[in-house]
């Protein structure tokens, strides 16, 4: 006689990837997400959103500049539309989430590993986010200081022990240029570009270190629609807040886990 | 600075008296305290510690010794006073070379009077070692702003003769556009100086500077480049699909644009922009990326004279900083305040950029001198110096004329 179905075996045969995906209560929503770029352009965003009938939720945010400490006030602003780009994939992917903006670039288009440091305390202390979003990277060769390299890994390390998932784009031209803090990939969650039909599709594949690949293109700015691990990362970051708007306190080696399963799910039932 | 002390204690009780016997002893220190070897091992990573005061039994299986092994990894100077209920069965020996100098016996005669003695003949050995670690640093420091200086005026000379910036621009467009195929091209500077001062100037691809734009440089297509740190390709491009930029004059109407920053060094952006191949290959970005790299060079020489002034306050400045440092070091003593000389460093650094200016732009601002200069040299190397000379009777002829107008002398 077949052993009557429990309810653990109900669960199970719903829990597909495309039904996690694609549940209606995975919008992002409950979910906070920081980006620490090139600071964001509220009002295009909010503007675009609304009229796609999405309206998001007010995008909050501070600017660091190097050598200050104190981060300065957000003034709805981007230093460069970078950032804009990366805000505008995760607000498409996960539209609820409470998007949060550290602009650690400013008008000269670069920023110190400390700089990246003090954001990445600011979102988990302050902010006290579930994610963050890195489109950016030292290449190797010029973080070749320990103790800076250290540094840097220790922040991360302060991420994960205290849940919080850090998405960290790879070099563009990985594994040629290798660049951290995508290669320190096990606290974290490293992103190769890759090119897939469905921006909600993505891939485990290690190479060198970095071991998902996600959808590469953008949909908003001049150069979104040029592959780069820039747009992969915001669209993992993105649909690991649908994953975590089912479960907020999903610890950042369950979400891996999950990503890791679904990815295996689809590819089985590829074949 | 005052003195860092750190309590680690895994009672509460202790801790605070500790805490409250220090913060009122008036012996100007910075108290900290922590209730386990964690939060201690955090605090010290996160700031210098001086002294620490260590429980010998912290609980869960650990002591103060060990916590000292662990706090000297971070800071090798620490020095630490054990606080014991066993002072005499303690290994003086091992806990000396680890930086224990002092024990305090919980059984016996700890009270606010011992304990800040004990704290007291240890900062008394400290300040001093402390000052003097201070001031090797910012001798190190000052060696090594010189240093840095020395080089950039030694060759002030070699940079008498930069390539002019429009020459630079026109060989670098030749080469790109007969070897990618494209039909026009533009490159964007942008200076952004240490006080605030932002222009950006357009060159077409003869050299020539383009009308000026009303395109903020952080909503552009070249901050996006500056920002995307890579040769980037739109094909099939499509105005609509800007959005968060503002396009320049010259970029509208494109059917394809091929943009690549060029590195030329900090507070210089400049971004390269190809325009109307019907389609930019991979190979014509690669190929750009490498000429973005080659065309980094030439421009260099050209932005060096402008780099170097920039580059000199950055040094003179910390300079100054790292010998305020040593002089607030050496006239420093715990009973006498400490000696800024802050004020004067601004007063110096004014007169300094004061100087500067008068030298160069007593009469003309520096970019109008910069234009003259630019022109007369793009017109000595096209055409020899008898223009020149022609230019020189030009001027007197005008200025003669204007003081006969005015009735200058």
């Amino acid at each position: 006689m077949e052993p009557r179905p429990t309810v653990f075996d109900e669960i199970f045969a719903k829990l597909t990837p495309d039904r996690l995906l694609r549940d209606e209560r995975a919008t992002g929503a409950g979910i906070a997400v920081a980006i620490i770029d090139s600071g964001v352009e509220r009002s295009i965003l909010e503007e675009k959103f609304l009229k796609a009938g999405t309206p998001i939720r007010p995008i909050e945010g501070v600017v660091f500049r190097t050598g200050n400490a104190t981060p300065l006030p957000y003034d709805g602003h981007q230093s460069s539309p970078h950032g804009t780009t990366v805000a505008d994939i995760i607000l498409t992917i996960a539209p609820q989430v409470q998007l949060y903006s550290a602009d650690v670039f400013g008008p000269q288009g670069a920023c110190e590993v400390e700089t990246v440091i003090a954001a990445l305390h600011h979102a988990i202390d302050v902010w006290k986010v579930k994610v963050i979003n890195l489109s950016l990277g030292v290449p190797e060769h010029k973080l070749q200081q320990l103790p800076r390299r250290n540094q840097l890994l220790r922040a991360i390390e302060e991420a994960y022990f205290k849940d919080v998932l850090v998405f960290a784009a790879a070099h563009n031209e990985h594994p040629l240029t290798r660049s951290y803090p995508s290669m320190f990939s096990p606290p974290l969650i490293s992103v190769d570009k890759g090119l897939f039909d469905d921006p909600l599709q993505f891939a485990y594949k290690l190479r060198e270190s970095i071991e998902f690949q996600a959808h590469s293109r953008g949909y908003l700015g001049p150069f979104a629609r040029e592959p780069a691990t820039s747009w992969a990362t915001p669209h993992l970051a993105g649909i690991a807040a649908r994953i975590l708007s089912l479960k907020p306190d999903l610890k950042p080696f369950e979400i891996k886990t999950i990503l890791y399963w679904m990815f295996r799910a689809e590819a089985l039932h590829a074949v | 600075m005052s003195e860092a002390v750190l309590i680690v204690d895994d009672e509460e009780s202790v801790r605070r008296t500790f805490y409250d016997w220090l913060t009122t002893s008036g012996l100007d220190v910075r108290v900290l305290s922590a209730g386990d070897s964690e939060a201690a091992l955090i605090l010290a990573n996160q700031q210098s510690i001086d002294l620490a005061i260590l429980d010998w039994n912290l609980g869960s299986g650990t002591d103060g010794l060990r916590l000292l092994e662990d706090l000297v990894e971070f800071q090798p100077e620490i020095v630490a006073i054990l606080i014991t209920g066993f002072a005499g069965q303690a290994t003086p020996l091992e806990a000396l070379r680890m930086g224990v100098r002092d024990y305090l016996d919980k059984n016996q005669d700890l009270n606010r009077d011992t304990f800040l003695k004990a704290i007291r003949k240890q900062l008394d050995k400290i300040r001093p070692a402390k000052r003097q670690r201070e001031l090797n640093e910012s001798l190190a420091s000052f060696r090594e702003t010189v240093e840095k200086v020395l080089p950039l005026v030694r060759s002030t000379a070699t940079l008498n003769d930069p390539v002019p910036l429009p020459v630079a621009v026109h060989a670098l467009f030749r080469f790109l556009l007969r070897a990618t195929g494209a039909t026009d091209g533009v490159l964007i500077v942008r200076h952004l100086l240490n006080d605030g001062t932002d222009t950006t100037i357009c060159y077409a691809p003869n050299g020539e500077p383009l009308p000026s734009h009303p395109v903020p440089f952080s909503r552009s297509l070249a901050a996006n480049v500056v920002s995307m740190q890579d040769p980037c390709v739109m094909n099939d491009f499509d105005p609509a699909s800007a959005g968060i930029v503002d396009l320049m004059p010259f970029e509208r109407n494109r059917k394809s644009i091929l943009a690549a920053p060029v590195r030329v060094g900090s507070g210089t952006h400049v971004v390269l922009e190809l325009f109307d191949k019907p389609v930019f290959t991979e190979e014509d970005r690669r190929l750009v990326a490498a000429a973005a790299d080659i065309g980094a060079e030439l421009l260099k020489q050209a932005f060096a004279e402008r780099q170097t002034h920039s580059l000199l306050f950055d040094a003179v400045e910390a300079a100054l900083t790292a010998s305020d440092n040593v002089t607030r070091t050496l006239n420093t003593t715990p009973d006498t305040p400490a000696y800024t000389r802050a004020d004067t460093s601004a007063i110096v650094m004014e007169r300094l950029k004061l100087g500067l200016a008068a030298n160069t732009n007593a009469v003309i601002d520096a970019e109008t001198g910069l234009k003259l200069v630019e022109a007369v040299r793009t017109l000595a190397t096209r055409h020899g110096t008898a223009p020149v000379e022609h230019c020189v009777i030009l001027v007197n002829n005008l200025r003669e004329l204007l003081d006969g107008i005015t009735g200058t002398e």
